[in-house]
């Protein structure tokens, strides 16, 4: 009933905003207009609210420790959706997508306080209310069918976002983002079809129920096994992004509005990385290990090319984006490893680099705000205008590098020990990539934060007119709530590190041991 | 004739009466009170000697309009009492005639889609293009005159005359059990269409459109129609249960027989808009109102699966294996789906798009039925496959026929002919832009809109038919081993997934560059809350108690035709 309530009630009251100044006459549609802002930020509360509720054990006696890999907390039952394909309306959460939820429902009001002053806030905030239920949608449910609505769901509003809020290439970004993922996604729906034909020989043997089309994975020929994970990796690889299919990403993060960079970064990404756990891995576990060298490669190809092209980067924006795609390449290395630590340190990645990368696009949003430009090297020595922008971008830059104390470090640290275990000195090539990433976040902060001509006004933007303010309370709120959790979280990782670790020794015990002995790999 | 009727439930037959009573009434009505009686669809004008000129609301433009509304909306009623209590409704009607679930269905799709065709056609259909509109200098009188003069009240009769006839030819040939009675209703509905799609005689794209139309249709009836003759040779009796036991008993194969109905293979290919008989659909649907188009897209598209699940499902289907047309149906809807798709990507006219996309789509369905031909469907699995399509016609009525309705509306402003049109139309008409998009979103086949379902319910009963084959542990030696019929199901995941990008392609045009027009669209508001409620039906039916609502209806239907 609760996850019901986090994945629903957003759309259904954003979907009414939106809708209703439309249909009612102007006068109160007007009145609608005036107070939906401060309706989206009063639901989206309660929703964290409730999702912290769910998540903190003394709270709400969940013990999200004692849940064995398969089974779920906070689960429904079942209720039929379409039953003559076999569709019901079935949630349920465990720690997998618990820490992704609450993620969801932090991030999300997090960046409309960012952007409180959005213009068109009657619209702008009611489709971020749209965009969480269909986030958590997909965390939550565990009927494929569902999973896969709420997936094509979270790219409408997001399309909007970046077509009305964009900047000036907005058009073709929103294009370019809407065909690419959308394209993608089809992909992935082709293999779901596959499983789930695979799933019974008549009609009404057939279901999308998670359970039963992952059991039906171990059931197909071998080749038709490969097949179909190769059909899921392309959509989830896609929505990751690993390279070579990441050149939506850039785009739309340079175009969207900050809020939507924000949740772009923040949770849609991580959406890839958890489907690909949730249904490609826990399916086809053998497939995986056959395929380890690809992932592998995948996931160093994009640590190491995302980072290479960050070093070269002259938009503060895009140079973020693209060190998204290198973070999210640890992901891959993390689940190549076959090592419950390994595997816990991506998914650890996946909740560090949710907090982190909203906090680097609100900062870079501030700037876009502020000085109204992107460009590094063309605003100097704002710590000098802007203190509070400088110390969020400080704290922002350090945490994504991988500074000690910090969220973004643990995972780190967690993925290269375990692919030390498993690939030796292989290990290398990522971390000395660590300290490319090192270098151009250094570069960019010292060009912007301290170099200046003049030590006592800095440079300007010669866009910029008259006195530079420094940033707004809201945004300066938003910064200090991530910041904040950021140095929590690096300091004590416990909470949702033991979740993490517990699943994932579960999913090697389970699921990965034996198609590794199968599959003659060494466990 | 009253002995006759006498006994005969007729009150089964009452959309058609209805029907019946409008068009009398559209005949009659405005020539009240002059002096000469005009033959509708004529310019002749038979003296009465009785009145002198015309009452003032007999000669009202919108009068044709809301008396066809009116018997249209009366008739759906009618056919929607069957749909709730099946068993109260259903029984023979003379020997021709079946009123039964099938029946039932079928007759509500055509009836709603005239019935939709109606609201949208008023005020749609300009009388005279050189007619001038009112303008703002004109007085009352002077501008209701233009008015009068711009919507020609005969013109209007003529164009709702045709409704109703296509409207009537298609519900009773839903129910007819005789071929020949088959034949002529679906002749009566046919004759009416290509009026219809000429309907625009003074345009060149109009004469065209129906030119084309009636002359290929009318070579592909008459192939039918000696198809029928070779069929009456080889059994003597065209009733559909005495061909199919004929069939059953049928030592080998006849070739009077095969060549009966491979023939008449070819008139209803044509009706549904098969490759290669689906050359002229495009440039009928374009040179068409969109309304018109629309109209083809869905009921007569309808109307030819009909016929095609008589003759090839009831009448030629042996008792066991595979059927002589199986190979040749699977290569048509092949050729058909993907010759649509390709056709479509291609295109930069909404209204051809969409036609393209209508064979594309009549491909998909004729795979479903190329599937039964397989002779592997069991009596559940063949139960299934027909669902899946009646399921089909049943929601492209919702979105296929929701986006020709859009269309329309751009249509009084010149658009509906090219991509351009549709530019920015979120911007000037937030809810029509979105309906379209939505429409799109479910010919796509996305879920969970009901395209999907529909799709999905489809490829569903291929694959069931073909389950069990193909159990190798290779791939290669996995493909080789699996039945034929298989790929059937491939193929139209693959054509859905080549769809995507000319149905996204018309969605987000909607949202992107500068808007041609200024302002909402001309949209009366009663097509308006339709279009609305048309796209809030395409969710209702692809997901939750709508669907299971839907499929239960459809399951029902083909329960009735299946023997």
């Amino acid at each position: 009933m609760i996850l019901t309530i986090l994945a629903l009630s957003p759309i259904a009251v954003g979907a009414l905003l939106l809708v209703l100044p439309q249909i009612l006459p102007s006068h109160a549609g007007d009145q609608v207009r005036t107070f939906s802002r401060n309706m989206c930020m009063g639901v989206s509360l309660g929703l964290f609210a409730i999702s912290t509720w769910a998540a903190a054990h003394s709270l709400s006696d969940l013990d999200w420790m004692a849940i064995g890999f398969g089974s779920y907390e906070l689960e429904n039952t079942p209720v039929d959706l379409i039953p003559y394909i076999g569709v019901s309306w079935h949630v349920g959460a465990d720690a997998l997508s618990l820490p992704m939820i609450w993620l969801t429902s932090l991030v999300v009001p997090i960046s409309m306080l960012v952007e409180w002053d959005a213009k068109r806030g009657h619209l702008f905030h009611p489709l971020l209310l749209v965009m969480e239920g269909a986030m958590i949608g997909v965390f939550v449910s565990l009927d494929l069918f569902v999973f896969y609505v709420f997936w094509e769901l979270t790219l409408i509003p997001m399309f909007f976002l970046i077509l009305m809020w964009g900047g000036a290439d907005r058009r073709y970004a929103a294009m370019k983002f809407f065909i690419y993922t959308f394209t993608a996604s089809v992909i992935m729906l082709i293999g779901i079809l596959v499983m789930y034909f695979n799933t019974g020989t008549s009609i009404s043997d057939r279901s999308f129920d998670l359970e039963v089309i992952l059991a039906s994975g171990s059931t197909m020929s071998e080749g038709l096994r490969h097949i179909v994970w190769m059909l899921l990796l392309v959509g989830f690889a896609t929505k990751m992004p690993s390279v070579p299919v990441h050149t939506w990403l850039p785009d739309a993060h340079v175009q969207a509005p900050t809020a939507g960079s924000m949740i772009l970064a923040g949770v849609m990404l991580k959406m890839g990385a958890y489907g690909f756990l949730r249904v490609a891995v826990t399916a086809f576990p053998g497939s995986t290990v056959v395929f380890t060298p690809l992932l592998v490669a995948l996931g160093m190809a994009s640590l190491v090319y995302g980072a290479w092209v960050c070093m070269g980067q002259t938009n503060l924006k895009r140079m973020v984006a693209y060190s998204s795609v290198s973070h999210m390449g640890l992901i891959f290395l993390g689940i190549a490893t076959m090592q419950p630590l390994g595997i816990a340190g991506a998914l650890f990645m996946m909740f560090a680099h949710g907090i982190i990368s909203p906090l680097l696009f609100a900062v870079a949003g501030a700037f876009k705000h502020h000085y109204h430009t992107l460009e590094i090297g063309s605003m100097r020595g704002i710590a000098h205008h802007s203190p509070w922008l400088s110390g969020h971008m400080m704290l922002g830059w350090m945490a994504s590098l991988g500074l000690p104390m910090m969220a973004g470090f643990v995972a780190e640290v967690a993925v290269l020990i375990a692919f030390w275990m498993t690939f030796g000195w292989l290990v290398l090539l990522p971390a000395l990539t660590l300290i490319i990433t090192a270098v151009y976040y250094l570069t960019s902060m010292q060009r912007t934060i301290f170099e200046s001509n003049d030590p006592h006004n800095g440079l300007l933007p010669e866009t910029l007119h008259g006195e530079p303010r420094d940033i707004t309370w809201h945004e300066n709120a938003g910064m200090a709530i991530l910041g904040g959790l950021t140095i929590l979280f690096g300091i004590l990782p416990f909470f949702f590190w033991d979740m993490m670790s517990y699943w994932s020794s579960e999913l090697i015990d389970t699921v990965l041991v034996a198609a590794m002995e199968s599959e003659g790999v060494k466990p | 004739m009253s002995s006759e009727l006498a006994g005969m439930p007729t009150e089964l037959l009452l959309p058609e009466i209805i029907m019946l009573v409008g068009l009398v009434a559209l005949i009659i009505v405005p020539n009240l009170g002059d002096a000469r009686f005009r033959i509708p669809l004529t310019s002749f004008r038979v003296p009465v000697l009785l009145g002198g000129s015309r009452f003032g609301i007999a000669r009202d433009p919108r009068l044709p309009n809301w008396i066809t509304i009116g018997t249209l909306l009366a008739s759906l009623a009618a056919a929607q009492m069957g749909l709730l209590s099946p068993s109260d409704w259903s029984g023979e009607v003379g020997n021709a005639l079946v009123v039964d679930e099938f029946s039932i269905l079928l007759s509500n799709i055509f009836i709603s889609v005239l019935f939709l065709c109606a609201i949208a056609a008023t005020h749609r259909i300009p009388a005279d293009p050189g007619a001038e509109a009112p303008t703002e200098d004109d007085d009352e009188e002077s501008g209701a005159r233009k008015t009068d003069a711009l919507f020609d009240n005969r013109r209007q009769v003529d164009f709702h005359i045709l409704l109703l006839t296509t409207g009537l030819g298609m519900s009773l040939m839903a129910k007819s059990t005789h071929l020949f009675m088959l034949f002529v209703c679906m002749e009566l509905a046919s004759l009416s269409s290509y009026v219809l799609v000429g309907f625009h005689k003074e345009s060149v794209e109009g004469g065209e459109a129906g030119t084309k139309y009636f002359v290929v249709g009318s070579v592909a009836s008459a192939i039918g129609i000696y198809g029928m003759s070779l069929l009456y040779l080889w059994n003597g009796d065209l009733s559909v249960s005495g061909l199919s036991d004929s069939w059953r008993s049928m030592d080998g194969l006849d070739p009077l027989a095969t060549a009966g109905v491979g023939m008449m293979l070819v008139a209803f290919g044509f009706k549904v808009g098969a490759a290669p008989f689906h050359l002229a659909i495009p440039d009928a649907y374009s040179g068409a109102s969109s309304i018109v188009a629309g109209m083809l897209a869905t009921a007569s598209k309808a109307m030819g699966f009909v016929a095609l699940f008589k003759v090839m499902i009831i009448v030629s289907m042996p008792e066991s294996g595979e059927s002589f047309w199986f190979v040749a149906m699977a290569a048509i809807s092949l050729i058909t789906m993907t010759w649509g798709n390709l056709a479509a990507l291609s295109s930069d006219n909404p209204k051809r798009v969409l036609a393209y996309s209508s064979v594309a789509h009549a491909g998909y369905m004729l795979a479903a039925v190329a599937a039964i031909g397989s002779g592997l469907a069991g009596p559940e699995a063949k139960a299934l496959i027909v669902t899946a399509v009646l399921f089909h016609l049943s929601v492209l009525v919702v979105f296929k026929l929701g986006a020709f309705l859009v269309l329309s509306s751009l249509e009084t402003e010149g658009g509906s002919h090219r991509m351009q049109g549709l530019n920015g139309l979120a911007r000037r008409d937030p809810i029509l832009a979105g309906s379209m998009f939505v429409f799109m979103l479910s010919l796509a086949g996305v879920p969970p809109f009901s395209g999907f379902l529909s799709k999905l319910l489809m490829i569903n009963g291929i694959v069931t038919v073909s389950a069990g084959t193909g159990g190798a542990s290779s791939i290669v030696s996995w493909a080789t081993s699996v039945e034929p019929v298989f790929w059937l199901a491939v193929a139209v995941v693959l054509n859905s997934a080549l769809s995507l990008f000319y149905y996204l392609r018309m969605g987000l045009v909607m949202f992107f560059e500068e808007p041609e027009g200024e302002g909402d669209l001309i949209c009366n508001t009663p097509l308006r809350a339709f279009i609305i409620a048309l796209s809030a039906l395409s969710l209702a039916f692809g997901i939750g108690p709508g669907s299971e609502f839907l499929v239960d209806i459809a399951h029902g239907a083909a329960e009735a035709l299946l023997p």
